[in-house]
């Protein structure tokens, strides 16, 4: 009996002195050893730029496996900018910080009437088409907005004054059905952001909202998107487009339209994955000329251009 | 050591023992436990700094990912400085790019380039602990990642000092704690400890109680509620009923519709469903100090049963010995060995024994030792043959001879075997007297009825030869045939005297009762011997009380026992004496009293009882008849009176002359009672 209390006691005691015993080694380091440091510059690339119509963490997800690609591909250096609103887009490019950009036709025509920008391809978006509409958009269970001419004297949120599918063709549509920027109660901007649109209109903050086709599926894990109806569909406007800026090489472009042009959604993996994430699945090559509609609706709805 | 620790512990006393016992272990269990959640305790705050630093700074490295990505430098610097302004224990943060440019950091006054030394792969275990002059400080290094594309990364530096701060101030409240909750246990244990040895003690002064004597203790404690107040029965025929000291199950006959029949503890198997038992049940200790209780009553009962027995028994014991020693029997008993174990008073008092002296001796320690083989013989004939003994035996004393009626009975044991001999015997010589005078009386009766007839069938012829004779001496003149005839005439008149009182003895004779004055009787006859009295110098005085009234008697009769009496008192002085005559009259007992008193040599006191048999003479042949004394007891007993002699002369019947006279001897006196006339009697 006497041996199995002192066995009890010796193993409680090795427990408590393991049980105390976590110290850690730690590794002698001085804050007080101080330098100045300059950082090294960046090396030499091209720019790459995505209109930010999404934050820089999406833009960069999605783009980022192209990137590689390209610059797989092309053998040149490629690093993705983000300029932070439309208008940085368009001053980046101007200033030459932004050598291939990836836009709305809207901005495209903007970058190639003001610093001769041209189109190098026009992706193919998952519905197979090579062009997009903008939708006008209200919560299902708003009554009050069931036709286009139901929308006047509503609040209505855009995306951006230079966003094609999130305020110039819907605007071009209430245009056609005699609504002017007049006509509604108020029009606000959400920074550039789809998502912000379908989020304000969806939480009652505005009556209508206006996004490209497709943005609804966006925040489809984010919100019920069977409390958002769609009201009216524009028409088909010729989709995102690559631009390089005049700057560059022309073999450079060369390269760089095959590259896209190589890239096989239908039967290489590899290429699937890329254009997945980058939400679109192919290119075709386009001219500037395949622009002219976004010309024309810009002059018909009033927005100047330069 | 240890026997000293043992005798230590020994020693102490059970609440102490209990006390000590429980603070060990409370001591040695919390300690151990308290220094182990101690011990957990502070690893997992260490961990919960360590998760805390690691979620700021991958918070930090998410939010940083866009401003990394725009090249935002104000962005970063705002964000890295927000959360280093906001937490105290954050000594740095710093962010570095994909080139290792530090695109931003909280350090003034240039970097501390030693950080970009350490830690640069954070695959290994997060975070590291760097000692620096600021104290212990645990550096995290979290990635900035986007799609698994490496942005660069966020270093963040977090003081110990706090974390071990808060660990010593918790083990500081463990252990307070714990010493608290130790404590707690210890008055606790005190307590409990307390509770048990009061209960513990009320028993020991229950017993120490008990030893002292007194059974009219209770170590249990008082129930709340009682049987009958449970059940509400109001049977107060019930053992139980009223009976607040013990609890019901311990007791039999309760009557309780599911009471067993049985004893304790066979009933309490019923009792588990009563709800009187669930109300009432303790634990082991009240079980204890029940069950001592209810054996204390018992015992207290068994023992004023057996007081009472005792009481009892003493009683008898007393009752029997009284009756043993008033009893005149002699009553001894023997064991078998013939070794005395009782005997009675009268058995030691007549042998001059006391009872201690015989009680263990055998009869050859008491008696002769011929009488003594002869009892042993007889006893153990009765021991051998189990027959008693019934026998009277004689033998004389000092005081004459005594008769004992014997019995020897044996005494039988349980097993039927004879244990003792028990000896009792009666002194039965007063009644061997009374039968001795029975068959005189008887034969002095039938002697009379005989002398009677005799004397009345002689009487006659008698008359008729003194007749005859008398007429022949008229006739005769020769002298000497005168002479002859003149002796037939006295012998003759002899016989007819003797042949009268032979009458007279068996009352033969016709008596005239008349009223007469019986002192008047007394002086006469008096008168008539006082000469022939005086020629012996025996004189005669007398003191006659003239209360006496006349008596309803026959006066001849009356001077005929006077003279016989007087006769037998001359005869008895012979020469020299005094003769004293007194009459008294007996109011109390309605007597008149004669007495007659003389100063003669007295009675002896084995002739006292024989004095009055016919017959019966002390005197010369020749000198007397032996039938006076006899004629005249049955004189005064026909007159309803008594005769009786007392010798030597009681005082009340002496006077100065007789105790004065020259030859003075022991005396005699005759007392004669006669009754007093009815009309004279006095109402008592």
């Amino acid at each position: 009996m006497p041996k199995t209390v002192c066995t009890f006691f010796i193993l409680l005691l090795s427990f408590c002195l393991f049980a105390c015993n976590s110290e850690e080694n730690p590794v002698k380091v001085s804050l007080d050893k101080r330098q100045e440091i300059i950082s090294r510059p960046q090396p030499p690339a091209l720019t790459y730029a995505y209109l930010p119509q999404y934050s820089h963490s999406e833009s960069f997800k999605r783009h980022q496996r192209l990137i590689e690609y390209l610059a797989e591909q092309t053998g040149l250096s490629i690093r993705q900018v983000f300029p932070d609103t439309f208008a940085d887009h368009i001053t980046m490019f101007g200033e030459g910080k932004i050598d291939i950009s990836f836009s709305n036709p809207f901005i495209y025509v903007k970058l190639a009437n003001r610093y001769g920008a041209r189109a190098i391809t026009r992706i193919i978006e998952a519905n197979g088409n090579a062009e997009f509409r903008g939708q006008i958009i209200a919560r299902k269970d708003n009554a009050a907005i069931q036709t286009i001419e139901d929308c006047r004297g509503k609040s209505w949120v855009a995306v951006d004054p230079t966003s094609a599918g999130g305020y110039l063709f819907p605007l071009g549509l209430f245009v056609e059905h005699g609504l002017g920027l007049r006509d509604f109660k108020e029009v606000v901007f959400s920074g550039g952001r789809q998502e912000n649109v379908i989020l304000g209109v969806y939480a009652g903050l505005h009556d209508l909202g206006s996004v490209r086709e497709g943005a609804l599926r966006v925040v489809e894990d984010k919100i019920d998107i069977n409390q958002i109806k769609v009201v009216a569909n524009s028409k088909s406007y010729p989709g995102w487009v690559y631009a390089y800026s005049p700057k560059i090489p022309e073999e450079v472009v060369v390269k760089i339209r095959e590259a896209m042009l190589r890239l096989d959604y239908a039967n290489n993996p590899e290429h699937r994955k890329i254009l997945d994430t980058a939400r679109f699945i192919g290119f075709v090559s386009s001219s500037d000329s395949d622009f002219d509609p976004i010309r024309d609706l810009s002059k018909k709805v009033g927005l100047g251009l330069e | 050591m240890n026997s000293f620790l043992l005798r230590l512990l020994r020693s102490l006393r059970f609440k102490t023992k209990i006390t000590l016992g429980v603070a060990v272990m409370l001591i040695v269990c919390g300690t151990g436990i308290g220094l182990i959640l101690s011990a957990m305790s502070a690893t997992a705050l260490l961990e919960e700094g360590k998760k805390r630093g690691q979620a700021l700074a991958s918070g930090l490295a998410f939010r940083l990912a866009e401003p990394l990505l725009a090249t935002d430098l104000l962005q970063m610097k705002n964000l890295i400085d927000n959360v280093h302004n906001q937490y105290e224990d954050i000594i740095y943060i710093f962010l570095i790019d994909t080139n290792q440019n530090v695109l931003a950091h909280t350090f003034s006054g240039g970097f501390p380039v030693d950080l970009l030394q350490v830690n640069l792969d954070n695959r290994k275990a997060q975070p590291w602990l760097l000692s620096t002059e600021r104290g212990p400080v645990y550096d995290f290094n979290v990635t900035i990642a986007l799609n698994e594309k490496y942005l660069g990364v966020v270093r963040l530096g977090l003081s110990r000092s706090n974390l071990d701060a808060q660990i010593r101030k918790q083990k500081t409240i463990s252990l307070i704690t714990t010493l608290a909750i130790v404590s707690l246990g210890i008055v606790l244990a005190l307590w409990f400890a307390s509770t048990i040895t009061y209960r513990l003690n009320r028993l020991r002064k229950s017993a120490e109680e008990i030893v002292m004597g007194n059974l009219d203790v209770q170590a249990g404690f008082s129930l709340e509620k009682n049987c009958w107040e449970i059940m509400d029965c109001g049977r107060k025929e019930c053992p139980a009923h009223g009976d607040a000291r013990r609890r019901c199950w311990y007791l039999t006959g309760t009557l309780c519709p599911n009471c067993s029949v049985k004893e304790y503890p066979l009933k309490v198997e019923n009792c588990l469903a009563c709800p009187v038992y669930r109300y009432n049940f303790g634990d082991e200790l009240q079980d204890l100090a029940d069950a001592f209780d209810v054996m204390a009553i018992t015992v207290k009962r068994q023992i004023e049963e057996l007081t009472e027995r005792e009481s009892t028994i003493r009683e008898q014991q007393a009752l029997l010995k009284t009756v043993m020693d008033v009893t005149p029997d002699f009553i001894t008993l023997q064991d078998k060995n013939l070794r005395y174990t009782f005997a009675g008073r009268a058995f030691c008092e007549y042998f001059n024994l006391r009872e201690e002296d015989v009680t263990g001796k055998t009869d050859f320690d008491l008696f002769a030792t011929e009488q003594a083989r002869r009892n042993s013989r007889e006893d153990k004939q009765i021991l051998a043959t189990g027959q008693p003994l019934d026998k009277e035996i004689t033998f004389k004393r000092a005081d004459g001879q005594r008769w004992f009626h014997v019995v020897k009975v044996p005494v039988y044991g349980q097993d039927s075997t004879i244990i003792g001999l028990l000896l009792t015997a009666r002194d039965i010589s007063v009644m061997k007297k009374m039968q001795e005078q029975l068959i005189q009386a008887q034969k002095m009766e039938g002697l009379g009825r005989l002398a009677g007839g005799v004397a009345h069938e002689i009487n006659t012829p008698l008359g008729v030869i003194l007749g005859y004779s008398q007429l022949m001496m008229d006739d005769i003149e020769d002298e000497e045939l005168l002479e002859n005839l003149k002796i037939i005439e006295k012998q003759t008149k002899v016989c007819r005297k003797i042949v009268a009182d032979l009458l007279g003895f068996s009352r033969h004779t016709h008596s005239i009762r008349e009223s007469v004055d019986v002192n008047e009787s007394i002086r006469e006859v008096i008168t008539l011997v006082g000469h022939a009295f005086s020629l012996n110098h025996i004189s005669i005085c007398h003191a006659l009380d003239d209360g006496i009234p006349p008596l309803f008697c026959d006066k001849e009769q009356m001077k005929q026992v006077w003279l016989n009496l007087l006769n037998n008192a001359a005869d008895a002085i012979g020469q020299d004496g005094v003769i004293f005559v007194k009459s008294k009259r007996d109011d109390e007992k309605n007597t008149a009293i004669f007495s007659i008193a003389d100063t003669g040599g007295g009675i002896g006191k084995e002739h006292l009882d024989k004095i009055f048999d016919p017959f019966f003479t002390t005197k010369q042949v020749g000198k007397g008849t032996g039938l006076g004394l006899s004629v005249s007891f049955g004189i005064i007993k026909d007159h309803g009176g008594t005769l009786s002699v007392l010798s030597p002369i009681p005082e009340e019947y002496q006077i100065e002359a007789i105790s004065q006279a020259e030859h003075h001897g022991p005396g005699a006196v005759f007392v004669v009672a006669l009754p007093l006339p009815v009309a004279e009697q006095t109402v008592h």
